[in-house]
């Protein structure tokens, strides 16, 4: 899922300092998997916003909604009937999410509530890991399903650096190395011989794009 | 400009080689790379200049290399891929080769995290195999990559680094294989200190016949105290540091440490010598350069051979 | 395994909206043709999806057709215009492995005809020689069976 972190508070406040009437709008998805943007944190970060509000005798009104996914048009729709009535919309969703609620609402002001992280699997309770950069051109298949552009620090497609150490890398000692684990993999199933071969420069164009990248798909059209 | 790698001459005229290592300043005063040469002249076949090392901001590589070139040094151009995309470097490669610089060094680098602009985006565009296939390419085919002709090939005797202490093990000696594959005709290793380690890796590197296709220069560091020597085994990934190495420098008094360094850095250059496929050594003397021309007399390697 | 002789069998999905009386139309055609000929009325051919026509083609149909109605007349305003993409779609991944794209063909009904399925049908069965049986499986090997 997409991964992503409630901003600071403090940082939160001054975005929405000028607002009185604040629509806090959470995303059902992969922010509310991480624990970032679901209804559950919705409501933290509203009750929190009103109490600091309270206490610094400012008026601040917010409605607390979770749309099912903050990246599709058909649920952000829902938000039509009252988002004219407040003066700001602080998104829970990821980047997709906030910019999405902004091109249905172009007239509305849209904050972001959290920092957009990664493309991740949750390891365990409260652990989610970076795996996948959206390179558009997966690798997988040559590298035992460990992806060197993620899981390596410096992203080596015919690695182990000099700085592997026991299975670890040396940019960070909590990171596993990323080709140990790929070597290994490869040994256990005997196919270390397909690192024989140079593996060639990327293509990064299909992850850089020229500006957003796009997927269209004609038979999925109405 | 048309001169020659003396590396390579001295290389292939079969004679033991000692190249040895430069860093740049953190500054842009030329004097202060000319005055390591000048230390170095005369005592080594080749000098590397690094590149941006640790990713620390410091003159760069090719400019050092080329005031070195000026002073009479044969420089060998370090070239890592954290800072430069693919265009970037092969257009480096060919202005090296256009100012008369004709060694290259291909490397990954240290992750920029390491250095003084930790917030640095770490380029990566192509790794450093890749880096070594696409010098040879445009030097034997005279291609770039995507196979776009050069209207003239670089000239440049490629080396690479090879770590024979880094995990994992068994690996090692293949992926020093790969490196020649892509193109590497020399390599230089990281410090040695464990020479029993060493001679077993090599043993396997001879058994390979990968001594007959690229040229080894096993790596020194002398070591200035005990208390380098400590930092270097616990701090610095793919270090092997044999703890007879440690207790030596202990039994000695602080004063004493730097010549005991230097005596244990000769003894292991002097065992370097007599390793099966090993053909030279390669003096990473970080910040100690004055230190290079007495191990390189107390080694028996002075003077140096002519070409 | 015996070589299917030329152009053996047929799918055809069709808008029901086509021949209103399809449902008595298509039995004596059905019967004589037997296994050669299958017929899906659909209430819109914008219901169909790709995987309608690759599953037909797994089933053994060496031609699929999909038949809508004329341009611009879909009762449901875009079915037919949904219908031509997805037929588009699944022609690209069938030439992805190897397939003609021409085994699925998309037939529009052209305007102010009134025609039955039946005729349709035999229109149909007389071109579709042209196409060809699919390529044979492997000999000796067995057969992939979907999973349900």
């Amino acid at each position: 899922m997409i991964t992503a972190e409630r901003k600071p508070l403090a940082e939160i406040k001054e975005l929405i300092a000028p607002y009185r009437k604040v629509l806090v709008v959470g995303c059902g998805s992969c922010v509310a998997e991480c624990a970032a943007g679901g209804e559950k944190e919705v409501g933290l970060l509203a009750s929190a916003l009103r109490m600091d509000a309270r206490r610094a005798g400012r008026d601040l009104e917010i409605k607390e909604l979770t749309l099912d996914r903050q990246c599709v048009y058909e649920f952000i729709d829902q938000l039509t009937e009252f988002i004219d009535q407040y003066e700001a919309v602080l998104s829970l969703g990821c980047g997709a999410g906030v910019q999405a609620v902004a091109e249905v609402f172009p007239k509305a002001i849209v904050l972001p509530a959290l920092n957009t992280t990664f493309v991740g699997e949750t390891k365990e309770a409260g652990l989610w890991i970076e795996r996948c950069r959206g390179c558009g051109d997966c690798k997988l298949g040559f590298f035992a399903a460990v992806c060197p552009i993620t899981n390596c620090a410096k992203g080596l497609f015919n690695g182990p650096c000099g700085g592997s150490q026991e299975g670890r890398c040396e940019v960070d000692p909590d990171t596993p190395c990323a080709w140990q684990l790929i070597i290994t993999r490869l040994e256990e199933s005997g196919r270390l011989d397909c690192l024989e071969k140079i593996y060639p420069p990327a293509d990064w164009s299909r992850q850089q794009g020229r500006g957003p990248r796009r997927i269209i798909r004609e038979d999925q059209k109405l | 400009m048309r001169g020659e790698s003396r590396l390579k001459k001295v290389l292939q005229q079969g004679s033991f080689a000692v190249t040895a290592e430069c860093g740049p300043p953190k500054g842009a005063e030329p004097e202060a790379i000319r005055k390591k040469g000048k230390i170095l002249k005369g005592f080594v076949d080749s000098v590397n200049v690094t590149d941006n090392q640790t990713g620390v901001v410091r003159l760069s590589s090719l400019a050092a290399c080329m005031l070195l070139l000026q002073d009479g040094l044969d420089p060998i151009l370090q070239m890592t891929t954290r800072d430069r995309n693919r265009i970037a470097l092969q257009s480096d490669i060919l202005g090296a080769s256009a100012l008369g610089i004709r060694n290259i060094l291909g490397l990954s680098g240290d992750h920029q995290s390491f250095g003084n602009q930790p917030q640095a985006k770490g380029v990566f565009d192509i790794d450093s195999m890749q880096l070594i296939q696409v010098v040879r390419q445009m030097r034997d085919a005279g291609v770039i990559l995507g196979g776009e002709q050069l209207t003239e090939p670089p000239d440049l005797f490629i080396g690479a680094v090879e770590n024979p202490f880094a995990d994992p093990l068994s690996y090692r000696v293949l992926r020093l294989e790969k490196k020649v594959v892509a193109g590497a005709e020399f390599i230089q290793t990281q410090s040695i200190y464990n020479l029993a380690r060493f001679r077993e890796w090599m043993g396997q590197v001879v058994d390979r016949g990968i001594h007959e296709r690229v040229h080894i220069l096993g790596g020194i560091t002398p070591l200035k105290s005990a208390r380098m020597a400590e930092y270097m085994r616990d701090r610095v990934a793919g270090m092997d540091i044999p703890d007879e190495i440690i207790t030596r420098m202990k039994s000695v008094p602080g004063a004493k440490q730097r010549e005991h360094g230097m005596a244990i850095a000769v003894e292991a250059m002097q065992a370097l010598k007599e390793i099966k496929g090993v053909y030279g050594v390669h003096i990473m003397a970080i910040e100690w350069e004055e230190a290079v021309p007495q191990l390189v007399e107390e080694a028996g390697l002075s003077p140096r051979p002519d070409v | 395994m015996d070589q299917k002789k030329a152009g053996s069998r047929i799918t055809i999905f069709f808008c029901q909206r086509i021949d209103v009386d399809q449902d008595v139309n298509r039995r004596p055609l059905e019967k004589e043709l037997g296994p050669r000929i299958r017929f899906f009325p659909v209430p819109c051919s914008g219901r169909i999806e790709p995987l309608h026509l690759l599953r037909a083609l797994e089933a053994g149909a060496d031609k699929v057709y999909v038949v809508t109605c004329p341009e611009g007349a879909c009762r449901y305003r875009e079915g037919n215009i949904r219908a031509k993409k997805r037929l588009a779609y699944a022609q690209g991944l069938i030439e992805e492995i190897g397939l003609a794209k021409g085994r699925l063909e998309l037939i529009r009904v052209p305007a102010g005809t009134q025609t039955t399925i039946v005729e349709l049908a035999r229109k149909l069965l007389a071109q579709e020689a042209i196409v060809g049986p699919m390529p044979p499986d492997e000999p000796g090997q067995q057969k992939q069976r979907r999973q349900i």
